[in-house]
């Protein structure tokens, strides 16, 4: 077994260069190259993410072991790619693996659900780093951008400090569904004309409380708050409305469907980064049940996303994640559940940059090991960023000292970058 | 039941420096605040020029604001802030009353209730144990100013939870679920200051000070409790196991450990001779294990050791933090060799002295609101702000709790006060009824409380400030609620801030404000616009919601604002809003 020294956190990242010793991270990052940012933002990428919370089963969905041990009740089905099988319980999914790949031997150590997810997201196992989301904002999101950057649609969470020390303005933003969000519209009791007035007053007050204490980051932050916010409120009509029924035939009128139709006007609309979360994957009990029903509902309306993304031209320059915060046991348990399991589990991956139809690294026969081509959060990290024309090596900047956007002691997964 | 001695530790090194106490502690009645004078001489000849970068001391009325967010979790009224700044008492003696103020009053129970809070479960959600009734626990140990080592041996040995006395106290454990890993983690993060979790699959590649056998001592102080699930009410508590050691692996070169339970390079718990396997309760399907000997007690007595210095500078170091905006020693639980503190000698007092005083996290509070560090402004000087933020030259922003926030804007807008009186009518009316079978003649005079006397017209003497609160705490808690719910986010207190759009949609757009806003006989907005003189309505505005006076600019800024319309009313909220709704109302600066 490929053993993987160091686990890379901040305070490894930091202490090497002294840096936690001599002060906050407090501030604003840039690519070394202005240039570079500029050139990314013409080209309009954009990123989908699909998160399934709670920890989908690899062997339930990518990575099945029929007939084995552990492999539980169902078949593997070939698919568009010579050769490469996935659960049967991804029909559509299969039908469409030609535009997408599978990364299967990633091993986290870890099995709770808070480091796994912040792993994932940062490519560090802790500390204040940006989620991949708002690195990805901020590289990528246009000037004049009619939306904010990062949206999250999701029907639970609490707030995430997903920026980190990037600025404000990349920080998700979580709508709890394809409805209008809390408090977008203006009370009936305030005029326009007061609400612009009050505006324009609450502005000056601002900017002369601007820099206080030399935080210069925490007085922009509350003012890119009500900068975004305003953004929202002027784009309403893309919470308004009931899609066409052709669309919710083809997405399903569940949740799940709405919330991704929201997805595709979202990114149709200049949305940079959406996130699409779909829980329920936390299975300690009835597994195949609920994997069953789950992932039913995932296979056919992210197949309809997928398919749109293609259509319209936009699938080539939007990547696409389909991740979670581990995978599960292959150990089944006495409820017929399987547990956490950050060792040896698999995501997918397509769109902008990435190899489609592609396999990579393995798990051993019975999935409780991985068994070739090792990778964890923070290989992925750079992988993403790299697909998406990020320099993932490149440094933030904070305050003159630097940050690796990506963590140093990992790399891309090159032979998936295309 | 583990007895607390405090013994009367006489603090030598601190005689010579108390002569140097100043006039005003002098004068405000209260001896031995050298701890004060110590921390500013520690900060400020850290940096040779410091007094070149750092800002003056803050204004009166700045003081005041922070100083009451701090130690109360609320802003002064508009009262007591008229009072404060009217009062031509010496700033430093006025200062230091208030300091006492503050602490003596309940309000600083409920702020340290929620600092409590955030420092030991940093805004997990409530799984198994009810938070009402935690926040309750929290609550009386900060009105008996509970010593902070007594309150971690309590929650790490008392905290299982299968006594219903003691259940709140188990929301430490249970509310991680007693996941092994996370509740090691959690008790090496949040008591002692070091977060060992990479040392969990071999000794920390880069921080040399991290070994694995750090993290496997102490999770062998834990490792043989279990979730006990009972199976009639499906109630979760722990039970504890009396045999089975912790052994580990490399990661690296695959040499094995074996631990008992130690705190870092202290002296490993030898379980003592026989006590294997031996239980008052044996593990059971009914009932979960209490063994004779359990380590979980020991983890208690030992993590709060005289000899376990990680404990007293983790805590002192939160409190710094809570109070300055920064810790010494950043981030909170990454303390070790590579990542020394910003000031280690002050640092090291400031552990030496809270132990010294028994815990005392009052007085400690008490002591550094006393300091010019605490008290600097938060205007830099511009080419010295990078400079002065890191050598605590400057004040620093706080972002508001989010029950601070909710407080302040509670108390400012006038909310406060008429739920205040409601709340006492309703006591006052409440101890009436219940006085009058008191005053037959079953009950000798003589046995009287001096404080209640015969007469139900006196009743309203007899109203606490604490019961006031505490009524006032349960009428305002779906407030706190949604401001927790839409600010909160997880995690501990950081040196990062981030505002979301949510946020901002519920401040600019949400009823709650807004209804806030609507005058009414008592609140802000209703005394301002019975208020003819605009000079005089730009400063209850500024005092009411800034506490402080407006600038000359601002005055005109205010008052060009009420010219500009025909509809007073609404200018007068929309002022109140804007103010409600600025930076400098967001942070506690």
């Amino acid at each position: 077994m490929q053993r993987d020294h160091g686990c890379h956190r901040i305070d490894h990242a930091l202490s090497r260069r002294g840096f936690l010793a001599s002060g906050a991270l407090a501030g604003v990052a840039s690519l070394s190259s202005p240039a570079v940012a500029t050139e990314l933002r013409k080209k309009q990428k954009r990123v989908l993410q699909v998160y399934l919370q709670g920890g989908v089963s690899q062997l339930e969905s990518w990575d099945p072991k029929p007939g084995t041990r552990y492999g539980g009740p169902f078949r593997a089905i070939p698919t568009s790619v010579p050769g490469m099988h996935i659960s049967e319980l991804l029909p559509h999914s299969a039908q469409r693996m030609h535009l997408m790949s599978i990364v299967r031997g990633i091993n986290l150590k870890t099995n709770s659900h808070h480091d796994g997810r912040l792993f994932m997201e940062m490519g560090r196992r802790s500390g204040q780093f940006p989620y991949v989301g708002s690195v990805a904002a901020k590289y990528l999101m246009p000037e004049n951008s009619p939306l904010p950057g990062y949206l999250h649609v999701t029907t639970r969470g609490l707030t995430d400090l997903t920026n980190a020390f990037l600025d404000a303005r990349y920080g998700q933003l979580k709508l709890a569904g394809p409805q209008v969000p809390a408090n977008l519209i203006r009370p009936k009791t305030v005029t326009a004309d007061a609400a612009r007035r009050s505006r324009t007053l609450l502005t000056r007050l601002n900017t002369r409380f601007s820099g206080r204490g030399g935080q210069q980051s925490f007085t922009d932050s509350y003012n890119a708050s009500f900068e975004m916010a305003e953004k929202l409120m002027a784009r309403r009509d893309l919470f308004e409305g009931e899609p066409a029924g052709k669309d919710l035939d083809r997405y399903g009128r569940h949740p799940f469907g709405r919330n991704c139709l929201l997805a595709r006007t979202l990114l149709e609309n200049g949305g940079t980064v959406v996130k699409v979360t779909h829980h329920g994957y936390d299975t300690h009990a009835e597994n195949f049940n609920f994997h069953l029903e789950q992932l039913g509902e995932f296979d056919k309306t992210f197949c309809m996303l997928l398919d749109d993304l293609h259509d319209s031209g936009m699938l080539e320059s939007t990547l696409v994640m389909i991740y979670s915060e581990f995978g599960r046991t292959p150990k089944i348990n006495v409820r017929y559940g399987r547990d956490h399991w950050g060792t040896a589990w698999s995501i997918a991956l397509g769109g902008q940059g990435i190899t489609p139809g592609a396999i990579i690294g393995a798990t051993n026969k019975q999935g409780t090991e991985v068994s070739e081509r090792e990778v964890d959060g923070g290989h992925l990290f750079h992988t993403y960023l790299q697909a998406l024309g990020i320099d993932s090596t490149a440094y933030h900047t904070l305050d003159g000292r630097t940050v690796p956007i990506g963590d140093p002691a990992r790399q891309p997964i090159q032979e998936l970058l295309a | 039941m583990r007895v607390f001695l405090r013994p009367l530790r006489l603090l030598c090194p601190l005689l010579a420096l108390t002569l140097l106490a100043s006039a005003a502690d002098v004068a405000a009645g209260v001896p031995g605040n050298a701890l004060q004078h110590q921390v500013d001489t520690l900060i400020e000849s850290a940096l040779p020029d410091f007094a070149k970068h750092a800002s003056p001391l803050c204004s009166d009325a700045e003081f005041l604001r922070r100083v009451t967010l701090d130690l109360t979790a609320t802003i002064p009224s508009s009262a007591a802030t008229r009072r404060f700044l009217a009062d031509t008492t010496a700033s430093a003696i006025k200062r230091a009353r208030l300091i006492d103020r503050l602490l003596a009053s309940p309000a600083y129970a409920r702020r340290m209730q929620y600092l409590l809070d955030w420092i030991l479960m940093e805004r997990r959600t409530s799984e198994n144990v009810r938070s009402a009734a935690w926040q309750a626990y929290l609550r009386q140990a900060a009105v008996e100013n509970r010593p902070w080592d007594q309150l971690a041996h309590e929650i790490l040995v008392e905290g299982g939870g299968g006594d219903s006395n003691t259940r709140p106290r188990a929301r430490f454990y249970l509310d991680r679920e007693f996941d092994l890993t996370v509740v090691t983690r959690d008790v090496g993060r949040i008591f002692l200051g070091k977060d060992l979790e990479c040392a969990q699959c071999h000794n920390h590649p880069v921080v040399d000070a991290y070994l694995q056998r750090h993290y496997y001592g102490l999770k062998a102080f834990l490792d043989r409790s279990y979730v006990f699930t009972d199976p009639k009410s499906k109630k979760k508590s722990l039970g504890e196991k009396a045999e089975g050691d912790v052994t580990f692996t490399s990661a690296f070169d695959d040499t094995k450990g074996k631990t008992s339970p130690r705190i870092l390079d202290l002296a490993e718990i030898i379980d003592p001779d026989g006590s294997n396997k031996q239980y008052v309760t044996k593990p059971g399907k009914s009932a979960g294990g209490v063994p004779r000997y359990s380590r979980r007690r020991q983890l208690g007595i030992a993590v709060t050791a005289e000899q376990n210095r990680a404990f007293r500078l983790n805590i002192a170091n939160r409190l710094w933090a809570a109070m300055m905006g920064r810790g010494l020693v950043e981030p909170l639980d990454l303390a070790h060799a590579a990542n020394p503190p910003s000031h280690p000698e002050l640092l090291g007092l400031l552990g030496d002295q809270l132990h010294d005083h028994g815990y005392d996290m009052k007085w400690f509070l008490g002591q550094l609101a006393r300091t010019r560090t605490y008290q600097r402004s938060s205007l830099t000087r511009d080419a010295s702000a990078q400079i002065a933020l890191k050598h605590f030259g400057v004040g620093l922003l706080k972002p508001l709790s989010p029950e601070q926030y909710a407080w302040a804007a509670m108390e400012a807008t006038g909310l406060l006060a008429s739920t205040r009186s409601a709340a006492r009518k309703k006591l006052e009316a409440d101890a009436a009824k219940a006085a009058k079978p008191a005053t037959k003649p079953a009950t000798k005079p003589d046995t009287q409380p001096a404080t209640k006397p015969g007469g139900s017209n006196n009743v309203a003497s007899t109203i606490s400030a604490a019961a006031l609160e505490t009524a006032v705490d349960e009428v305002v808690a779906v407030h706190i609620k949604a401001f927790v719910t839409q600010f909160a986010a997880e995690g501990g207190q950081k040196t990062s801030f981030s505002a979301t759009a949510p946020q901002a949609l519920f401040l600019v757009n949400g009823t709650l404000i807004r209804d806030w806003l609507k005058p009414t006989t008592s609140n802000l907005t209703g005394r301002l616009s019975k208020l003819d003189d605009q000079p005089a309505i730009a400063e209850e505005l500024y005092i009411g919601i800034l506490n402080r006076p407006p600038t000359p600019a601002e005055q005109a800024e205010v008052i060009g604002y009420l010219a500009a319309t025909t509809d007073r009313s609404a200018a007068i909220t929309e002022l109140t809003w804007a103010l409600l709704l600025s930076a400098e109302f967001r942070f506690n600066h």
